[in-house]
Order: C-alpha cells, then structure tokens, then sequence
C-alpha cells in the first residue's frame, strides 16, 4: 500500500515536473543553454500564482499562465546579462538564481502583510483553492480526488507539449533551433542571434514559473525552498528523456522530456522509501543522476557528443 | 561597388605581440567582378574578408558598398547584403534540421522569422528542383537532416542557401579547401554556374592556384597585407598556373619559407 502511494505521488510530482522538464528542455537542449537561473524562477512562478490567487483573487489557472510572465522576465534578465554584457551561461544564470532568492523572499512578504498567514510563511488547502479541487473532481468523489489531480495535470502537459511543439515549428522556432546548433547560421541569415537567445531563455523559464506554480497548486502551499535542486532535477528528466525514450520510434522529444521527468520523480520516491529517515535521500540522488549520465555516455553520448564544430572564421 | 579605403588593421595593439597587417589597404570590386584571392597563409585573405563582413572591426578606414559607410554596421547587418560560404561545411547549415528546413529557413531571408510555419510546404518543388540541378541526388533527401550528408553535399546545400535570396555581394572564403579534389571540382563549378546564371558579385578566397586562373573575371595576390597583383580582363585570360606559382615562390623565398 506505502508502495502504491509513492508511486501515485511520484507520478502527480513527476507530471508537475515535466511541465520544468519541457521549459529546461528549449534552454538546455534547443538553445545549449545550461540555464541555472530555474532554480530562483520556479519558486518566483509559486509566489506570484500565490500572490495571484490570494492577494488579487484571480482563479487558479488564469493565475498559473499569468505566473509565465513572472518567469519569462527574469529569464530575459538572465538572456541581456549573457548576450548584453558578455557574461558566461553559468554565472548570468548564478546572478539571476542568487538575486531572485531575494525576490521571492520580498514577495512573500508582500504574502504576510495580508494577514492571511504567519510569521512562518505557509497556508491551508481552503485558502489556496487549487485547480485539483474544482467540482469535477468533487463529481468523482474525494477518494479519486489522486486520480483527478493525475488527468488535469497530464491535460496540462500536454497542452504545453502541443504548444512548445508547435511553436518549435514555427519561423520563429527555427530560428531557436539554428541558434542553438549553429549561430553563423542565424547571423548568416542576417539576424542578431542575441535577440534569439534571450527571447529562447525567457520562454524557457516563463514554463519553469508555470511549473512552479502548478507545484504550490498541487500541495496547496508555497515553498520558498522548492527552488533548490530544480536545475538538476530538470537536466535529469530532459537527459533521461532524450537519451532513452527518444530512441523509440514516434517518441518525440518533448514526449521524452515528459516521460523522462516522470520516470526521475518515480525513482526519488522510490529513494524515500528506501531512506526513510532522509540522510542519505541527496547523496542517492546525486548517485541516481551520475548513473544517468554514465548510462547516456556509454549509450549516446547525447550530452558530450554534441560538441560544437570549429567554425570557418579563422584569422588569418 | 565594395571599396576597402585606406584599411588598416592591428592585432593585439599595445602589448608584445602587437600585429599591423594592413596600413593604408586600398581594394575595389566593381558591380559583375568574380574575383579570385590567392596568397599565402598570414597574407591577409581571409582577415580582409572578415573585414568585409564585420567579423573582424578595422582600426582605421572605411568599409564603402556603393559609397555608403558601412563601418557602423553589425556583422548581421551586413549579411542582408551578401552572402558567405565557409571553409568549414558545416558552418553554412544547420546540422539537425532537415534539408527542406534549411531551405526554408535560407529563403526566408529578408523576411519576419514569425509565428508562421516554419517549412515552406508549397515551394517544396521549387527547391526539389533546384537540388536537382546540383546534380547531387539530393533532391529525394529533402526530409534528411544536413547532419548526415557528406561534407560535399552540405557545402552544395550552403551555397545553394547563401544564393537563395537577393543579395550584393557572395563571399566565399576557402570553400572548397576542406573537400577531396573531386567534390572541389564540381562544388567550384557549381559556384561559378550559379555566379554566371545571377549574375553576382563576387569575393572567391582560395589556395587552388588552377581555380582562381580558370575561374572569375579578376584574379588578386595579396602579400603581408598588400595586393601585389592585380589582373583583369584579357591579361587575366592570358595568365598562366605557372606564372603564378613563380611569383609565389618568389615571395616564399623572399620569406625564408
């Protein structure tokens, strides 16, 4: 039975997560953009779908696609530091993730003044009316109340898989895409691959913020630590995902994102159960991620055999 | 009209390895001019390409297409005018798009890079046709990515898209060094076909002797950031592999090389 629930709440985890997965996927894999700022704007989505809902009274899902805009302006914040100011990937991404600690924290504080919660920041499902407690599912009955939460959310990730999809087959899309493989290119086709790049991590990190607030949805409160950890949980999921389940024949790849975030979540759930006082439950998540990564190296090499060619601007 | 006026370029200016290669590099190519460059390495070919397109800024000078100062113009700018093949196959496409991807994307240049679709479904004959006078058979790959073509298709594919669309000027820098003599041959007579049929101006950067003798209406030596040889029309005709090649030793010799 203990078994049969984690596997349930890995699943409605890993469904949530899948939603980051496919966000991380347009910055990490379209762009070969290792974007850390995911781990500051998945709780900024949290705080403001919180903020949406509590403060100005906005339903759960227009509130959790509003949460978007909060993700994709910190996202463009880190896209100008890169490409504006010349800073590497992984530092405009550090300055974003430690600035937007600060943020989410001023945030909640906006939270606080409301009265509506404590000096410890954290509230009850009957404040936080989720979009998993609607009247569809009290139809069914509170004992599928599990099954319910499931089929909104796996509604939800497709929608998005659909849309990013179908946005990758756009010009635009493209564009991304040829931004990520091959920069020349862009600029060969006169365009600034700058401009691209931003808007390709801003985007990326508007779906990080709309996981984050399905997240808060999901187990009715805000965490201010839900951030931490995030980018190595969607690296995970999008690695798991290209390197096993994109081999299948009409598995795309963002299908294999998802697949990928759900089979990550499921294994940390099963860790739970095997460590259950929860010394261990990091190091073994670090070990699981490390056997990823040695799997993928021996079976594709999708993340080192992707090693940009030298480009042909020698000086002479 | 291109003109290179009064260029001049420093690597590393101020520190001990400081590098003047152009001091006061004077260069014109008319409207309809295929000119061939040859030179020997460090001879400043391929920074005075750079130097056309903005890859590279100048220290001093002006960068003039048709009288216009285009010194201020970012290197993608400058692309809306001309096009550019590379050394390198594979910096001209994209290597996990397909073939008909690629092609659509070149075809739009010019245009928005909107939310519209991407591929261009209707002009797919259009461009099966144009792969088909390649003579390549690639056009039944259209759905294969350029990833996994051969270095000499994917250079046929990168000048097939850099012509595409209108442009002033094709710069085609060493594009035939990086493929065996064969798929050389018939990438360079491929060029010079589609040269002819636009009627294009363009800038061929080469280490092939024989091309840039058989080839183009202009043919220019540059030597330690100078032009030492300039011929056209029929004194271009009249040259010979071999005249060339004694200059080129000369200047080798002179060099201790």
């Amino acid at each position: 039975m203990l078994f049969f629930a984690t596997t349930i709440d890995g699943l409605q985890m890993g469904l949530c997560f899948a939603v980051l997965a496919l966000g991380v996927y347009i910055s990490y894999s379209i762009l070969d953009f290792p974007d850390l700022s995911v781990d500051g704007t998945f709780p900024l989505g949290g705080v403001c779908c919180t903020i949406f809902m509590l403060r100005l009274g906005i339903p759960a899902l227009p509130a959790i696609l509003l949460s978007f805009f909060a993700g994709l302006a910190a996202g463009a914040v880190t896209g100008v530091l890169h490409v504006k100011f010349n800073i590497s990937k992984l530092l405009s991404g550090i300055i974003v993730m430690t600035a937007l600690l600060s943020v989410t924290l001023a945030l909640t504080k906006l939270l606080t003044r409301t009265g509506l919660t404590t000096t410890i920041f954290s509230f009850r499902s009957e404040n936080l009316e989720g979009i998993f407690s609607g009247s569809i599912s009290r139809l069914l009955g509170d004992g599928n109340r599990d099954y319910m939460i499931l089929i909104i959310e796996l509604i939800f990730v497709v929608a998005v898989k659909l849309i990013i999809d179908l946005f990758l087959k756009t010009k635009l899309g493209y564009m991304l895409k040829a931004t990520g493989n091959n920069e020349m290119l862009v600029i060969s086709l006169g365009r600034d691959s700058g401009t691209y790049k931003i808007l390709g991590i801003a985007v990326a990190n508007g779906f990080v913020a709309m996981s984050g607030a399905l997240y808060a949805n999901l187990y009715s409160q805000y965490d201010n630590s839900s951030g931490s950890g995030k980018v190595v949980m969607a690296l995970a999921s999008v690695i798991i995902g290209i390197a096993v389940f994109s081999k299948i024949k009409f598995i795309g790849n963002t299908t294999a994102v998802i697949f990928g975030a759900v089979v990550y979540s499921l294994c940390l759930n099963y860790l739970v159960l095997v460590d259950t006082n929860g010394i261990y439950l990091k190091l073994l998540n670090a070990v699981l991620f490390a056997l990823i990564l040695i799997f993928n190296e021996k079976t594709s090499g999708f993340i080192t055999g992707r090693k940009k060619e030298k480009r042909g601007s020698a000086a002479c | 009209m291109l003109e290179l006026r009064n260029i001049s370029k420093i690597y590393n200016p101020g520190t001990v390895t400081e590098l003047c290669l152009f001091e006061n590099f004077n260069f014109t190519v008319s409207d309809g001019e295929f000119v061939s460059v040859v030179g020997s390495n460090g001879s400043g070919k391929t920074s005075m390409l750079n130097i056309i397109c903005g890859s590279v800024p100048v220290s001093g000078g002006e960068v003039l297409i048709d009288g216009k100062n285009i010194n201020g113009l970012r290197e993608y700018r400058r692309y809306r005018l001309m096009g550019r093949v590379y050394q390198n196959p594979a910096a001209g496409t994209c290597p996990d798009m397909t073939i008909l991807e690629n092609m659509s994307l070149a075809d739009n240049k010019g245009k928005r890079y909107g939310l519209s679709f991407g591929v261009n479904f209707a002009r797919r004959q259009r461009y099966r046709e144009q792969l088909n006078e390649l003579g390549l058979g690639l056009e039944d790959m259209l759905d294969v990515k350029l990833g996994a073509l051969s270095g000499g298709q994917r250079q046929a594919v990168s000048l097939l898209m850099a012509t595409m669309t209108p442009i002033d000027f094709l710069i085609l820098d060493e594009h035939t060094a990086a493929l065996d003599p064969h798929t050389a041959e018939t990438i360079m007579e491929l060029t010079n076909r589609i040269i002819n049929e636009k009627r294009l101006t363009a800038i061929m950067v080469t280490h092939n002797l024989r091309y840039a003798v058989e080839y183009g209406t202009r043919l220019v030596m540059m030597d330690k950031g100078r032009i030492i040889l300039d011929k056209t029309g029929k004194d271009k005709q009249e040259t010979r592999v071999d005249d060339i090649l004694d200059i080129f030793n000369r200047i080798s010799i002179e060099c201790g090389n």
